[in-house]
């Protein structure tokens, strides 16, 4: 929809502006200040820029690793390794990243591994935006005992210690074939990314039980309410559009923790599936007994494209955080 | 019976994995360094390990680690026989005297067994008196003991007349011991045994004074209070009170959680004892759980020696660096690594599928991802030739460079049940997510991305799960659980014959529903199958068309086996026998035989190898760091 309105609205300015070169007032919707402050931020767009490339080269990354560099993400080339089985073969023309220790392209397997991090972080900050707003919502607006309940369920998911809690819940879903619960939670990505979320919403619920707080006894809900709006339309049209822009903000934040929480269940051998290429499992398996001094290119390629990636998320949320808050001053 | 059997198997698993935590290898040239005339005494071993692991805190009558049979054998525990400290070429697993006269002699029957005691051999201060034959009766007596927990206790009940593992009290005689006077003792059995020289010099049949472990009759809690009758002593041992058991007190020089500490035993006189050398003036073995540290440490010469295959990274250095490759000593450790295939689950119910199996494993990419040659060598069958030479050059799965025969692996996966177009790969929907256990640390994780490969080749696609070693034991032990393949199992012998590697995990002695070692299910039968859940009745009647076709069964063939006389005939016996389980029933893809690395510093002047607890023989190193035990323990 915004997209639409820009046009509608950009066209009739441009005209405006080339018949009266002189300043005038121009009536611009919330979006399009958004936008027009977010594009001065460069740093914020060439982190953006980053994360779309990053995006493509994961969507891309079956057929770069078929059609490009021929090799497979779980291909062995026992040929690189040495007799006791260590990487003889770094960055090179036929291996852009080196081997690792079982002779597979690290290259391959870290555009592989965008894919498990971004779609973990990706889907498990989805559930957690969507549990936050539904029972921060739920907690703010309605208040008394639901608001009870849900906010003591917040204070006890965020007083868990999270690392061994996860650590717990992952190895007793993997301990048996069938996974836990039934069969629900199957070890593997599925089960990384009900663990993020688990322990992800809380941040996102609280925020928005404090922003529905303020929120539901201004005037414009008074007046909904009076025209005998239900709760269900009070909160979907009016309540939760003016919850936007701290939910993308904190939204984005939550990204690059999440990808760095995939990466340390993967580190610990608690996340994902053994032969699925994920950055944590390949930085632990470089640091396994001071093999980086042997062969750093195991470290250095997963380790680079975490910290890139969750840098980058980093400031394209702070630039979206700066563009969204009207009270911020954007320089440049 | 069953709870009997579930604790063995049990048992005899944790004492595997904590042997297997020791490291692995493949036997080759071990010799000391020079170990002639002028070998230094005196100084102290200084040695590191991350986790003690011992399986019955150290208690002589239940401890089934190969670590603590070592430092029992070297240091504290003179058994009627025991080993000459050596590698295996230099007769390092053959039996010879050492508180006993001479080998024993046997009636012509077989059946009776009489040994004379040395004179001259004395307990450790504050004892101060003879060894005598009743303190070996009594070993004898705690074995039987129920509540003591012997962990390999069927290697003499059921064999020794009167011996049943039952026993209410280590009071209690066993009758078919004698001991006339305080320098014979007779032993009654109810059976030709071939091998029962292997299990007396086992530590647990070492003679245990009655007055200190008289007093615990608990599982592991003599542990703290072992007494000596060897060359050294648990450091602060001589100041027990032995006045009461009231008045014992745990020996400052063994903690658990911390350090074991040995020093010289006044009592010992060299004369008695040919074998032990007892170059050193004492022992320090201390908890460090950062294993490369250790090994950093061991490079630096700030300890003496650590067990185990250093890091590949530290690895490499021993290999390339020639100032450090005569550090690295790399011996046969007696034990298999193995894939075990279970005989009730799809797609392993078809022997065809397991031929496959062992035809398209790369085992030479197992064996570099382990570490290379120095870590073992390629395992063609069940025992490992220095258990079983017989079997040195049987390999019924060849492939070139043991690198896999895919095709020779498609040529009986096209005769199985699962291969409906018989083009060589599985197309029964069965071979879709086959839950694979593995261990999840190295070497075992560098074995998911080869095995999940290989078996793609025949279309079986692995769904590994990798979990901490004791679970990983524990999940395959749980034959409701129906893991269909494992990656975590070894076995290593606990004395050199093959009836101790194959009793347990192919006979039905080795099946219950926890706890089991014949984690392949061969010989299990509808009546246990009923007993451990619907799951498995179920799972069995399908592998056995409702038992209209019944699982393989090797009792017989053992039972045959094992009443051979020793030697070769009992060597050949066995070896059919695992001739026909690697043909016939082909329940494991055996693929390395485990070597046993310690690394040296420079400061270790003399090593030997003792092949018979598979570690360094503590009694023939010797060292010249001239360090004394006081500026050495931390108590």
């Amino acid at each position: 929809m915004g997209q639409v309105r820009d046009e509608e609205i950009g066209e009739p300015v441009a005209a405006l502006g080339a018949a009266e070169p002189t300043s005038t007032i121009i009536g611009r919707t919330p979006w399009q200040i958004f936008w027009m402050r977010f594009r001065k931020d460069r740093v914020a767009v060439g982190a953006g820029v980053f994360l779309i490339a990053l995006a493509l080269l994961a969507i891309t990354a079956p057929l770069i690793a078929h059609d490009l560099v021929h090799h497979d993400p779980n291909a062995l080339f026992r040929d690189t390794l040495d007799e006791i089985g260590l990487p003889t073969v770094g960055p090179s023309a036929e291996f852009w990243f080196g081997v690792d220790t079982s002779g597979r392209d690290v290259f391959v397997r870290t555009i592989y591994g965008a894919r498990t991090s971004l779609l973990v972080a990706l889907l498990s900050t989805g559930f957690a935006v969507v549990l936050g707003i539904l029972l921060g919502s739920l907690a703010g607006y309605l208040g008394g005992w639901v608001d009870t309940v849900v906010s003591r369920a917040i204070d006890l998911t965020l007083s868990l210690p999270v690392l061994l809690f996860s650590i717990g819940i992952a190895a007793t879903c993997s301990i048996t074939a069938e996974g836990c619960l039934g069969g629900l939670i199957q070890p593997g990505i599925s089960l990384v990314t009900a663990i993020i979320a688990l322990f992800t919403w809380p941040y996102i619920g609280r925020i928005v039980r404090g922003q529905v707080l303020t929120i539901r006894n201004k005037e414009f809900i008074e007046a909904a309410r009076a025209m005998g709006a239900g709760t269900g339309r009070i909160l979907l049209r009016d309540v939760l559009p003016n919850l936007a822009a701290p939910i993308i903000v904190y939204g984005t934040l939550i990204i690059p923790s999440n990808i760095l929480f995939e990466a340390a269940l993967s580190f610990l051998g608690v996340g994902i599936p053994p032969t699925t290429p994920s950055w944590g499992r390949m930085i632990s398996d470089a640091a396994r007994g001071q093999l980086y001094t042997v062969a750093w290119w195991m470290l250095f390629f997963p380790g680079m494209a975490l910290v890139l990636t969750t840098l980058a998320f980093n400031l394209v949320g702070d630039g979206l955080r700066d563009a969204l808050d009207p009270r911020t001053q954007v320089s440049g | 019976m069953k709870r009997y059997v579930v604790l063995v198997g049990l048992l005899a698993s944790l004492a595997l994995v904590a042997t297997a935590c020791g490291g692995g290898g493949g036997p080759t040239e071990t010799g000391p360094t020079g170990a002639t005339g002028g070998i230094p005494t005196g100084g102290i071993l200084r040695e590191e390990t991350t986790d003690f692991g011992f399986t019955n805190a150290f208690d002589p009558t239940g401890e089934y680690l190969g670590t603590a049979w070592a430092i029992y054998g070297n240091f504290l525990l003179r058994g009627l026989v025991s080993y000459p400290w050596l590698p295996g070429e230099k007769g390092g697993n053959e039996p010879v005297p050492d508180l006993a006269t001479d080998l024993g002699e046997v009636s012509a029957d077989g059946l009776t067994i009489t040994f004379t005691l040395k004179d001259g051999v004395m307990w450790q201060p504050p004892l101060n008196r003879p060894v005598t034959s009743q303190d070996v009766a009594f070993a004898f007596q705690r074995i039987n003991t129920k509540s003591l927990i012997a962990q390999y206790g069927n290697y003499y009940c059921g064999t020794i007349v009167g011996m049943d593992c039952e026993g209410k009290s280590q009071e209690d005689p066993i009758e078919g011991i004698e001991t006339p006077d305080d320098k014979t003792i007779i032993f009654h059995l109810e059976r030709p045994t071939g091998d029962f020289l292997y299990r007396l010099a086992q530590p647990a049949a070492a003679p245990i004074p009655p007055e200190v472990a008289g007093c615990f009759d608990k599982a592991g809690e003599y542990g703290r209070y072992v007494m000596s009758n060897g060359p050294y002593m648990l450091l602060g041992s001589d100041e027990l009170d032995i006045s009461s058991c009231d008045t014992l007190e745990p020996i400052k020089g063994y903690d658990p959680d911390k350090f074991m500490y040995v020093v010289r035993n006044p009592n010992y006189d060299q004369a008695t004892d040919e074998n032990r050398k007892n170059y050193i003036d004492g022992w320090s073995y201390v908890i460090n759980t950062n294993l490369d540290d250790i090994y950093n440490r061991v490079l630096n010469g700030e300890i003496d020696l650590a067990h185990g295959a250093p890091p590949a990274a530290i690895l490499q250095q021993y290999l390339t660096n020639p100032d450090l490759q005569d550090n690295l000593k790399t011996n046969s450790g007696d034990r298999t690594w193995y894939l075990t295939m279970n005989l009730i689950v799809p797609p392993f119910d078809d022997i065809h599928v397991r031929k496959a199996a062992n035809f398209v494993v790369d085992k030479a990419a197992m064996l570099q991802a382990t570490g290379g040659p120095t870590t073992g060598e390629i395992a063609t069958t069940i025992e490992p030739p220095t258990v079983l030479p017989d079997l040195a050059d049987y390999d019924p799965y060849p492939s070139p460079n043991h690198a896999g025969d895919v095709e020779a692996a498609k040529a009986e996966m096209a005769q199985s049940k699962y291969d409906k177009n018989g083009d060589g790969v599985c197309d029964d929907p069965v071979c879709d997510n086959v839950l694979m256990i593995n261990r999840n640390y190295e070497p075992w994780t560098e074995y998911t991305p080869i095995l999940t490969e290989n078996f793609k080749q025949i279309g079986i696609n692995l769904k590994v799960r990798e979990l901490d070693v004791s679970t990983a034991y524990t999940t395959i032990q749980t034959m409701s659980n129906l893991i269909p393949i494992a990656a975590n199992a070894g076995w290593g012998k606990d004395y050199a014959s093959p009836f101790g590697f194959d009793y347990f995990l192919f006979s039905t002695a080795g099946l219950s529903c926890e706890g089991a070692v014949n984690y392949s299910n061969i010989g299990l039968d509808e009546e246990l199958a009923k007993e451990c859940g619907d799951e498995v009745y179920e799972a069995w009647k399908a592998a056995t068309d409702n038992g209209r076709n019944p699982l393989p069964n090797v009792d017989a063939d053992m039972e045959a086996c094992v009443a051979k006389p020793f030697g070769p005939e009992y060597n050949a016996c066995w070896a059919d026998l695992d001739r026909k389980i690697m043909e016939e029933i082909v329940p494991w893809v055996p693929y390395r035989w485990g070597s046993q690395n310690t690394v040296l510093a420079d400061t270790v002047v003399a090593w030997e190898y003792d092949q018979s607890a598979g570690w360094t023989a503590y009694s023939r190193t010797a060292v010249n760091n001239g360090l004394t035990m006081d500026e050495v323990a931390q108590v």
